[in-house]
């Protein structure tokens, strides 16, 4: 028999959990997909164990992803196909790693999971967030790559023909077997189950090992987000770990923010998406290898160490975060604010130009 | 002008909407997650006024904590996706009708040269 944890909420914690939203809504909406990675962290920040945590910011995001994907779907951009197939497969990867995570709950409690979310959130981040500063460091030298190629691995993926699983793909116009997306969707959904952003595997599977264009790969995204946070929230509700109070208040942030980061985005260059979120991504990363050392502690994978070294460790993770958090915030404000100027300036410009010409 | 009124009184509604959901939302926060706790069978034991849940229970040892042995129904997972789905949508229409109305528009042309 075991404690369920939910934490205390009070007025502070409530608008401290808002604004979290809404500036994890605002870098959502600016770099696309993947976003919510700050939400989990800061919500393990202010005191939620880890399982709580991703069953909760997975709640929040499902009905957003709908929200998402069906306007996409009206631009043309969603494959709804190819994003139902490996929503299932996503699925199979939530439940099992819903049942990694329940067993560590219940072998080690809900520090182990602590230890788990913050681990993989490490690991993850350090290969994506350097993925995506290659990026950025490509895109800046060769302004002009917009046509999309499909890449090599995605070619070979293509010419194979495994009789019996083959389908054809729109987004990719290509007939590729199911035996190639099954496992790219099962780590989609084990990768959602244990950060609650599965997007990191999905998206850049789609685009280098299916060969789907990007922006198809991250609307795509969106339908397989919906099924395995419909799912994910079910299989963590049964659980008794999805905590409404967090969901909703995060939502209500994050829906504000989400919508001035979309609308940032008209206004700068795909660079600079791809190096503020490349920065956020290090940023956050750094503020969880701090906790780490107190949950060893805690599970006595370590020997303990003065309190006042814990303290101080834990102190630098906030402080870190809220770091990230500030420079996510700054940046999308920065370019929105300074996009909308200019674009003022350009249309006074034309209309005095147009006055002095009549 | 008539347009900017019409414009905040469709945020005025969605706002008032929003407003009521997340007032109906903490007002009923126990009875919420009492639900959440107990899409399975649960312990509850009353801890100087404050209630506590324990999962996966024991009638002995609910006994021993002084608790009270409550039935689970996995049907309660429901509440949570309906509750995210109501306001995703509401605050969703509030919050786009919100940037629009106070001048936070998207670029016409869009500036991305690379």
């Amino acid at each position: 028999m075991e404690m369920i944890q939910f934490i205390d909420l009070n007025l502070t914690s409530a608008i401290l959990l808002v604004l979290i939203g809404f500036i994890g809504g605002m870098v959502s909406g600016f770099i696309g997909s993947g976003g919510a990675f700050v939400l989990t962290p800061a919500m393990m920040a202010l005191g939620a164990p880890g399982i709580v945590a991703v069953a909760s910011n997975i709640c929040h995001k499902f009905p957003k992803a709908l929200v998402g994907a069906t306007k996409r779907h009206k631009y043309g951009q969603v494959d709804i196909k190819l994003g139902l197939i490996m929503g299932v497969f996503a699925e199979l990867g939530i439940l099992y790693g819903k049942h990694v995570m329940t067993g560590i709950k219940r072998d080690f409690g809900a520090v182990g999971t602590d230890l788990y979310v913050s681990t993989v959130f490490v690991v993850v981040l350090a290969i994506v967030g350097g993925f995506v500063f290659r990026d950025y460091l490509k895109l800046r030298s060769q302004p002009h790559s917009d046509e999309h190629k499909v890449p090599k691995l995605a070619q070979w993926v293509h010419s194979i023909h495994i009789p019996g699983t083959m389908m054809y793909f729109n987004c990719a116009k290509a007939n590729i077997s199911l035996l190639f997306i099954a496992p790219l969707g099962f780590a989609t959904g084990l990768l959602a189950s244990s950060i609650a952003v599965g997007g990191f595997i999905g998206v850049p599977a789609m685009i280098y090992i299916l060969g789907v264009p990007a922006i198809m790969a991250s609307a795509t995204e969106l339908v397989i987000a919906f099924v395995m946070g419909l799912g994910g929230t079910i299989f963590y509700g049964l659980e008794g770990v999805v905590d409404v109070r967090l969901s909703m208040l995060i939502l209500f942030g994050s829906l504000f923010g989400i919508q001035l980061g979309a609308i940032g985005t008209t206004y700068v260059k795909d660079y600079q998406v791809k190096l503020t979120m490349a920065v956020i991504m290090i940023t956050v990363l750094f503020s969880r290898v701090f906790y780490i050392p107190g949950y060893l502690v805690k599970l006595q994978i370590i020997a303990p160490l003065p309190a006042s070294t814990l303290n101080t460790l834990k102190l630098i993770g906030d402080g870190v975060l809220a770091l990230a958090l500030i420079l996510g915030a700054a940046t999308v404000l920065i370019s929105l604010f300074k996009g909308m100027a200019e674009h003022r300036k350009q249309h006074e410009t034309l209309t005095e130009a147009v006055g002095i010409a009549e | 002008m008539v347009e900017t009124d019409k414009s905040w009184s469709k945020t005025i509604f969605w706002g008032a909407l929003v407003g009521l959901l997340y007032w109906a939302l903490f007002h009923n926060v126990n009875t919420i997650l009492h639900f959440a706790h107990t899409t399975g069978h649960a312990c509850v034991v009353n801890q100087g006024g404050e209630l506590v849940y324990f999962a996966e229970p024991t009638v002995d040892a609910c006994a021993a904590k002084n608790g009270t042995m409550v039935q689970g129904n996995w049907l309660h997972v429901f509440i949570p996706i309906l509750i995210a789905f109501a306001v995703s949508y509401v605050h969703g229409a509030f919050t786009s009708s919100f940037w629009d109305s106070i001048g936070f528009k998207a670029a016409p042309k869009k500036n991305k040269g690379n």
